[in-house]
C-alpha cells in the first residue's frame, strides 16, 4: 500500500526534519545524486518551519538503512549451540511467553521487566506501558529517555509545573537578540537547528557554554558572539554567578518576580554567596566574561535560554537545569513574547515517549502511577480496576542494576533501545544482562545488546510504519509509511499484541496505530500532556498540534504566556547548591572524560554505523586531547591510546586538538563492544532525576607502545582507518 | 530517650548563618536545640560584597544570606541585636546583654574579626588584652572603638553607609592600605566616580601576594584607573577641620612629611579576631582563639570556634609553646567550609544518640547530653587560599609564595621552577612557579584568562603544559590556535549539517558544479540548514576567478 510519495519526518533526532520519502524508481531525477542505489526510497527534503526543507547527512542517508544486509528479517533464538538461528515468529513467541509465564510464576511479576527507548513512537511507548503494566503485570520498566532528559523534565515540572522541552514554537528564536545555549552542540546533534540561530548571531548574541570548543561553538566566532569554556562539571556554580551578578547589579525583573512567581527570596540568599570572582576561580570562566553575558540577558532584548544534556547528564542535573530556569525567571523570560527558557530534546520522540507510560513512575499523558485520580482514569480507558495497575518501579539506571540479582530482574525486554552500548558502566550492564534467565530484543539491526539476547524479534523501520512522533517542539507530527516492510518483520504494536494474548491478554492491544493513537488521546484526556484534541486525519491536513491540546480546543503553541502550570499559575524558583563531595577532585595524572556526539552518528550507532557514508566519514573511536596534554603523555595525532578506570578500558585512536581543555578528554558515545565510551562511566545518579553522570569522570590516557610483529585485528582496524582519515 | 542537644551559638555573620542553615534540619527533627545570638540587628550579609555596597554597585538584598524566619521556622530561637557578655564555663551559660543567661551543651564562637585601627595622632585605640578587658569588663566585649568624623574602616554597613555618602558626593576619599580590600574599594570608589588616594608604606600594593615585578605593573594599572598610589609612606597622624565638636578629618599626614587632603580616611589595614569573649573566659588565644583541627578550643572541648575567629593549630606539637603558629584565614571560604563541617558533625552525632538511644560516648564527659566529636576526627587542612582582587577592569589573581625569581640557583631548591612573563607597557604580569612541574604560586595581573586557567590547575594540583606560553596565550587576540574556523580554508567545514569542507566544495566546483544548488546535489553542502550558501557562493566566486572565469554562482 505505499503511495507515491510519503510525507513524513526523519526517523533520528527530535528535530524531526521534515522529509519526502518517494518510491526508488518512481522519480530517481529528484534524488541526489549520491544516494546509495539499494535505498528502495529516495529521500527529499520538505519545507517545515522546523527544517525549512534541509535535512543533515544523517537524514540524507537515511534510507540507506532499509535495506541494509545487516538488517534482522526473521526472529532468531539462541540455541544450544550458543548461537542465535532463526526461528519462525510462533515458535519464538510461544518461547518468550512460555518462559516468561515461567519467569513469572517463580519469582513474582517484578522479575519481568521492560527496557524501551526515546525513539519510538507515540503509539508503540503508550502500548509497550500498558503491556508492562496489564500484560506482564510489571512495575518495572522505564527507558533509556532516563539518560538524555529526565533531569531538564524533573527542573521544568518543580519549576513550571510541566515539562514541554521547547514550550514555544522553534521559529519564535530567529528575531531573537540573545541566545544562550548551555551544554548542547546542534551543529552537530540537530544540524538543521542552527539556522534558527543566525538572527542571534547577526545580532552578535549568540553565546554557547561549553568545555569544548564545538561546533557549536564556533558559531560564535568573528563577532558572533560569546564562547564561555568552563571546567567540565562547573555550569551550575556558572549558572549561581550569572544569577549573582543579575541580583546584585539590580538587573532581575523585580515586577515579572512579583506578579509571575515565588520563591525569590531564597534564591536571592542563595546565590549571594557566589561573586563573580569565587565563580572564576572555580570554573575557570573570567569574570569579565560572567559580567558581559549576564548584563546582555538582562538587557530586555529578545532572549532565550536553552540547555542540553552538558547542564543535566550530571549528579546534580537537575539543581543545574534548575539554576538555568532560575536566571531564566530572574530575568523574566519564561512566557514573555519573544523570550524563553527550553530545553533541548535529543531522541527522535524524546517529548511524546516521555509522556505516555514508559517512565517507572508515570502513566499516560504525563500523569503520575501514584497519584490515585489518574489510576482511576486510566484504568477505566483501558477497562481494568485501579488496583490492576501496578505502582511506581524503578529507574533505568536501578533497574538495569537489578539484572540477574537477588529479587531483582530475571527477564528483560528490550524495545527501540542498545543499552549495552548507551548505559552507564556498560560492563555491569553487560554482567547484568549475562545474568538474566531471558533478554527478548526488538529492533531491525543487530546491535550490540540484540547479539546477547535469547531471542530477537526483528521490527519495522520508521519508512515501514505509521504512528506519530511529538518533536523537541511538544508539537505532534505524523511518521507515514512509504513502502512494504520485508516479509519476515512485524510491526511491535504486533508483537506486544500476540504475547499478550499469548499471555492471557486477548483484548486491549490494538494493533492499528491511529487505534492505539485513539486510545492514547482518551488516557492523556484532562493530564498534563493532554493529546484528546489531536487526531490523525487533522495532522494529516498539516494542522499544527502543540500539547496541550484537549478536546473540543485548540492547539498551545506557546505555554506560560498567561500563567504557569502549578495550581497557582506561578512558576517557582528553588534554590540550589553545589552539593559538597558531589564530584571528586581528579588525581594529577587523570584527565576529565566528556562523553558526547558526533554529526555523523546517532546514539548507540546501532543505526548509523550500518550506514556506510557515515561510517567511512567516522569509523571508530577517536579521543580528542589537548596538545599540551598529548605531549605530557607522549602521544602524536593518530596513534592509539588506552584509556581506563576502575570500571574499564577503551582502545582508540588519539585526535590532537585544542578544541578540549587541557585537563580534559573527549569521547563520543556511539561506538560499540571495546570502543564504548561508557565503558568508563559511572552509574551514580542524580538523585531526583535518577539521571547518570556522564561528563565528568576521571581517566588515565596511555598511548599503546606500537607492537612489533602480529598486531589484534582490532589495532588493525584503528590503525587502517587511521591511514584513512 | 535523651534530651535534644543544645548548641548556643554567638555571631551571626556569613559563617555563623551557614551554620545555622545546615544545622535546620536536626533543629527541625528536634534533635538539636539551637540558639542564636547576634550583635548586629540585621540579618546575616555577606561581607566580601561590603565593598560593593559601600560605592552604590548593589543593594542589601543581594548580599543577604541568612535566612532568620527560616530559623524560627525550623525552631531555632533567633537573638539579634543582643550582644553576648560573658561565657560561664562551669555553668555552661552564656550571659546576654538583656541580663539572660543560656544554657549550652556546646558552644560555638563565631564572633568572627573587626577592622584594625593603626596607630595614628588623633585617633583612640581601645586595648583589649587581658587587662583592660578585667578592667573594664563586658563594656568592652563587642564593641569597637569610636572613631573621628570623617574616618571609618570598611567592615560593616555602617562603615559602607559612610563610604557611600562620600562616593556620591563624588568627594576625595583616600584609602590607608594597599591589600587587596583596600584596594577593591579603590578601585570600586574611582569606578564610581569618586576621587581616590592610595597610601601604603611598601614598595609595591598588595606586598603580602605579589612580588615586585606583578607589584609595580599592578601599581602602574591602578594609576591607569585614575588612582592616586602613594607608596613608601608610613601615617603618622591625622589632621582635622571644623570646630572641636563639630571636627572632621581633613588630611592624613605621613613620617615624611606628606599631608594628603581628603574628606574621608578608609582605614584598611586588615583585621583581627573578635577575642575577648573567648579571652575573659579564659580561653587560650593567640592571633585568634586557638582550636584543634577538630574546631574544639584548645582549653575547653565543650566550646569551638570557626570563621575569622578561630585559629587552627593542632596542640600535639605546640600545646606548651608560648606562640602559637598561623592564624586565621580571614576569608569566607574556609570560613564555610568550616562552618558546614562542624554542623554536620554536630548533626550526625545528635542523630545517632537519638537513634542509638543512649548516651553518647563523647569527648566531653562532664556533660551528659553533650554530642560527640571523636577525638581523632578533624577538618582537612586548607591550601593555601587564592587571593583575587575583585575589581570590574582589573584582574590580580596571586597564590602562594611568589618571591623565587627564574633566575634563582636551582641547586638550593633543584625541584622549583619559576616562568614569568612581564608586559609593563599593558599592563600585564604573570609568574608561574612550579615544582615538579606542579604549581605550587602564581601572580597574575592583567590577565583575566590565563589567571582563571592557573587558579584550575593550582586547585587540581595539575602539572602545567610544558610549554608555559600556552597559558598566556589564553588573554591574546590570537586565542584560538586551531584557526581555520573564519576562514575558507581547505580543511575548513563549510557545511557542518552535512559536515562537508571548502576543500570538498572546491573539488566538486573543479568538476563543474558551477551553482550552490549544483554543489548541494553533489556534496549535500547547503541542503541542511542553509546558512551556509553564502560561503558556498563565495567559495564558487574564488574558484571561478581563479580559473579566469566569469562567476556563474547561483
Amino acid at each position: 500500500m505505499p503511495t507515491a510519495a510519503a510525507d513524513t519526518h526523519c526517523p533520528y533526532c527530535a528535530l524531526q526534519c521534515a522529509m519526502t520519502l518517494t518510491a526508488a524508481d518512481a522519480s530517481r531525477s529528484a534524488a541526489p545524486p549520491t544516494t546509495e542505489p539499494i535505498a528502495p526510497v529516495i529521500v527529499a527534503g520538505r519545507e517545515f518551519p522546523t527544517n525549512r526543507g534541509g535535512l543533515c547527512k544523517k537524514g540524507w542517508t537515511s534510507p540507506e538503512l532499509l535495506r541494509s544486509p545487516s538488517r534482522l528479517l526473521a526472529p532468531l533464538v539462541r540455541g544450544a549451540d550458543g548461537g542465535l538461528h532463526e526461528a519462525s515468529w510462533e515458535e519464538a513467541l510461544d518461547l518468550v511467553a512460555t518462559r516468561l509465564r515461567g519467569i513469572r510464576d517463580r519469582y513474582g511479576a517484578d522479575a519481568v521487566g521492560v527496557f524501551g527507548g526515546g525513539g519510538l513512537t507515540n503509539e508503540k511507548a503508550y502500548q509497550l506501558g500498558k503491556f508492562a503494566r496489564l500484560a506482564l503485570g510489571t512495575s518495572r520498566i522505564d527507558y533509556n529517555g532516563r539518560y538524555c532528559m529526565s533531569s531538564a523534565a524533573a527542573a521544568g515540572n518543580r519549576a513550571f509545573g510541566v515539562d514541554r522541552g521547547l514550550p514555544f514554537p522553534l521559529e519564535d528564536l530567529d528575531a531573537a537578540d540573545t541566545v544562550l545555549l548551555l551544554g548542547t552542540n546542534v551543529a552537530a546533534t540537530m544540524p538543521p537547528f542552527i539556522g534558527h540561530l543566525a538572527g542571534a548571531q547577526a545580532a552578535g548574541g549568540l553565546v554557547v557554554v561549553d568545555p569544548r570548543r564545538t561546533a557549536t561553538a564556533r558559531l560564535t566566532d568573528d563577532g558572533r558572539g560569546a564562547h564561555l569554556q568552563p571546567a567540565p562539571g562547573t555550569d551550575l556554580v556558572l549558572l549561581l554567578g550569572l544569577a549573582h551578578i543579575v541580583i546584585a547589579e539590580g538587573l532581575a525583573d523585580t515586577r515579572y518576580l512579583e506578579r509571575r512567581t515565588a520563591g525569590y527570596d531564597a534564591v536571592r540568599r542563595s546565590v549571594a554567596s557566589w561573586w563573580p570572582a569565587r565563580v572564576q576561580s572555580v570554573t575557570g570562566v573570567p569574570a569579565a566574561m560572567l559580567r558581559d553575558l549576564a548584563r546582555r540577558l538582562a538587557a530586555g532584548g529578545r532572549t532565550f535560554i536553552l540547555t542540553g544534556r552538558g547542564v543535566e547528564q550530571h549528579v546534580d542535573g537537575t539543581d543545574t537545569a534548575t539554576a538555568a530556569i532560575n536566571l531564566a525567571l530572574l530575568l523574566g523570560l519564561p512566557g514573555r513574547p519573544g523570550s524563553g527558557y527550553g530545553t533541548l530534546t535529543g531522541q527522535g520522540n524524546g517529548q511524546g515517549g516521555r509522556e505516555h507510560g514508559q517512565k517507572c513512575d508515570q502513566l499516560p499523558g504525563y500523569r503520575k502511577i501514584t497519584d490515585p485520580a489518574a489510576r482511576e482514569h486510566v484504568a477505566r480507558v483501558w477497562g481494568v480496576e485501579p488496583d490492576e495497575i501496578p505502582g511506581p518501579g524503578v529507574p533505568a539506571v536501578e533497574l538495569l542494576q537489578s539484572l540477574g540479582r537477588a529479587g531483582g530482574v530475571r527477564a528483560l525486554l528490550v524495545h527501540g533501545s542498545n543499552p549495552v552500548v548507551s548505559s552507564p558502566n556498560a560492563a555491569a550492564v553487560r554482567d547484568g544482562l549475562a545474568a538474566l534467565d531471558l533478554l527478548v530484543v526488538c529492533d531491525f539491526v543487530p546491535s550490540e545488546t540484540a547479539a546477547l539476547a535469547d531471542v530477537v524479534l526483528p521490527v519495522l523501520q520508521w519508512a515501514e510504519e505509521e504512528g506519530t512522533m511529538t518533536s523537541l517542539e511538544g508539537r505532534v507530527l505524523r511518521r507515514r509509511r512509504a513502502l512494504d516492510p520485508p516479509p519476515g518483520v512485524r510491526d511491535e504494536l504486533w508483537v506486544l499484541a500476540e504475547l499478550a494474548r499469548l499471555l492471557g491478554r486477548r483484548t486491549g492491544f490494538a494493533t492499528e496505530p491511529e487505534t492505539v493513537f485513539d486510545e492514547l488521546r482518551r488516557a492523556s484526556e484532562g493530564g498534563i500532556a493532554d493529546y484528546s484534541g489531536i487526531d490523525y486525519a487533522s495532522l494529516d491536513r498539516g494542522e499544527p498540534a502543540y500539547w496541550p491540546y484537549p478536546r473540543g480546543g485548540t492547539s498551545t503553541p506557546r505555554l506560560f504566556t498567561e500563567r504557569f502550570a502549578h495550581p497557582d499559575g506561578l512558576a517557582r524558583l528553588v534554590a540550589v547548591a553545589p552539593r559538597a563531595g558531589a564530584r571528586p577532585v581528579p588525581a594529577p595524572d587523570e584527565l576529565t572524560l566528556v562523553t558526547g556526539r558526533l554529526l555523523e552518528h546517532y546514539q548507540s550507532g546501532a543505526q548509523t554505523r550500518r550506514v556506510p557514508e557515515l561510517l567511512t566519514a567516522q569509523p571508530v573511536l577517536v579521543a580528542s586531547l589537548h596538545p599540551a596534554t598529548a605531549l605530557r603523555l607522549g602521544v602524536a595525532d593518530g596513534e592509539i591510546v588506552a584509556i581506563e578506570n576502575s570500571r574499564g578500558r577503551v582502545r582508540c585512536r588519539a585526535a590532537i586538538t585544542t578544541d578540549v581543555r587541557v585537563e580534559c578528554v573527549f569521547l563520543p558515545f556511539h561506538f560499540g563492544d571495546d570502543q564504548a565510551a561508557n565503558l568508563l562511566t559511572s552509574d551514580a545518579v542524580d538523585p531526583i532525576s535518577a539521571m547518570p553522570e556522564f561528563k565528568t569522570n576521571h581517566v588515565r590516557v596511555t598511548r599503546v607502545a606500537p607492537r612489533v610483529g602480529a598486531t589484534t585485528a582490532r589495532d588493525d582496524r584503528l590503525e587502517e582507518h587511521g591511514a584513512v582519515a | 530517650m535523651s534530651p535534644p542537644h543544645r548548641i548556643v551559638l554567638i555571631g551571626y555573620g556569613p559563617v555563623g548563618a551557614r551554620f545555622v542553615d545546615e544545622l535546620l534540619p536536626a533543629v527541625a527533627e528536634g534533635v538539636l536545640e539551637l540558639t542564636v545570638i547576634g550583635g548586629e540587628d540585621v540579618e546575616a550579609y555577606n561581607r566580601v560584597l561590603v565593598a560593593e555596597y559601600a560605592v552604590g554597585a548593589t543593594e542589601l538584598g543581594a548580599m543577604t544570606i541568612g535566612d532568620r524566619d527560616a530559623a524560627e521556622a525550623a525552631g531555632a530561637r533567633v537573638l539579634l541585636g543582643v550582644s553576648a557578655r560573658a561565657i560561664h564555663r562551669d555553668a555552661r551559660t552564656v550571659e546576654l546583654s538583656t541580663g539572660e543567661f543560656v544554657p549550652y551543651d556546646r558552644l560555638v564562637l563565631a564572633t568572627g574579626a573587626r577592622a584594625n585601627v593603626p596607630t595614628l595622632d588623633g585617633v583612640d585605640r581601645p586595648r583589649r588584652d587581658l587587662t583592660s578587658l578585667e578592667r573594664h569588663g563586658a563594656a568592652l566585649v563587642g564593641r569597637d572603638g569610636d572613631l573621628p568624623a570623617g574616618v571609618t574602616t570598611l567592615r560593616d554597613l555602617d562603615d559602607a553607609e559612610r563610604v557611600l555618602a562620600t562616593v556620591r558626593e563624588r568627594k576625595r576619599i583616600i584609602v590607608l592600605g594597599a591589600g587587596v580590600l583596600g584596594l577593591e574599594l579603590a578601585l570600586a570608589a574611582a569606578h564610581a566616580g569618586a576621587e581616590v588616594c592610595v597610601v601604603h608604606h611598601g614598595q609595591h600594593p598588595m606586598p603580602r601576594n605579589l612580588d615586585r615585578g606583578g607589584g609595580l605593573v599592578l601599581r602602574a594599572a591602578l594609576r591607569r584607573s585614575g588612582i592616586a598610589v602613594v607608596a613608601n609612606s608610613r601615617a603618622e597622624a591625622i589632621g582635622f577641620r571644623g570646630a572641636d565638636d563639630e571636627r572632621r578629618f581633613d588630611r592624613l599626614i605621613t613620617a615624611d612629611g606628606k599631608e594628603l587632603r581628603g574628606d574621608l580616611l578608609v582605614l584598611s589595614c586588615g583585621v583581627s579576631p573578635r577575642n575577648e569573649l573567648a579571652t575573659l573566659a579564659g580561653l587560650r588565644t593567640a592571633v585568634g582563639i586557638v582550636v584543634h583541627p577538630s574546631l574544639q578550643t584548645w582549653t575547653d572541648p565543650a566550646i569551638h570556634a570557626i570563621g575569622d575567629c578561630a585559629q587552627i593549630a593542632d596542640s600535639a606539637g605546640h600545646g606548651s609553646d608560648r606562640i602559637v603558629p598561623g592564624a586565621p584565614a580571614g576569608l569566607i571560604g574556609p570560613g564555610w567550609r568550616q562552618a558546614a563541617w562542624l554542623a554536620g558533625r554536630f548533626v550526625a552525632a545528635a542523630r545517632s544518640a537519638r537513634s542509638s538511644d543512649l548516651a553518647p560516648l563523647g569527648a566531653v564527659p562532664a556533660a551528659p547530653g553533650s554530642p560527640p566529636i571523636a577525638a581523632d576526627e578533624a577538618l582537612a587542612p586548607e591550601r593555601e587560599p587564592i587571593v583575587m582582587l575583585k575589581a570590574e577592569h582589573l584582574d590580580v589573581v596571586a597564590v602562594g609564595d611568589v618571591s623565587a625569581d627564574p633566575w634563582d640557583d636551582d641547586r638550593e631548591r633543584p625541584r622549583r621552577r619559576v616562568a614569568q612573563w612581564a608586559d609593563p607597557e599593558h599592563d600585564r604580569y604573570v609568574k608561574m612557579v612550579t615544582e615538579d612541574g606542579v604549581l605550587t604560586a602564581f601572580a597574575s595581573v592583567g590577565m583575566p584568562r590565563t589567571a582563571a586557567e592557573l587558579t584550575l590547575l593550582f586547585e587540581r594540583r595539575a602539572e602545567l603544559p610544558a610549554d608555559r606560553s600556552m597559558l598566556l596565550r589564553l588573554d591574546g587576540p590570537d586565542d584560538d590556535p586551531s584557526t581555520g574556523s573564519a576562514g575558507l580554508a581547505p580543511a575548513a567545514t563549510v557545511c557542518w549539517c552535512n559536515g562537508v569542507t571548502a576543500g570538498r566544495i572546491a573539488e566538486s566546483a573543479a568538476c563543474g558544479n558551477a551553482t550552490v544548488d549544483a554543489i548541494g546535489r553533489d556534496t549535500r553542502a547547503g541542503t541542511g540548514c542553509g546558512g551556509c550558501r553564502g560561503r558556498i557562493a563565495e567559495l564558487l566566486a574564488r574558484a571561478f576567478e581563479a580559473d579566469d572565469a566569469p562567476s556563474r554562482a547561483g
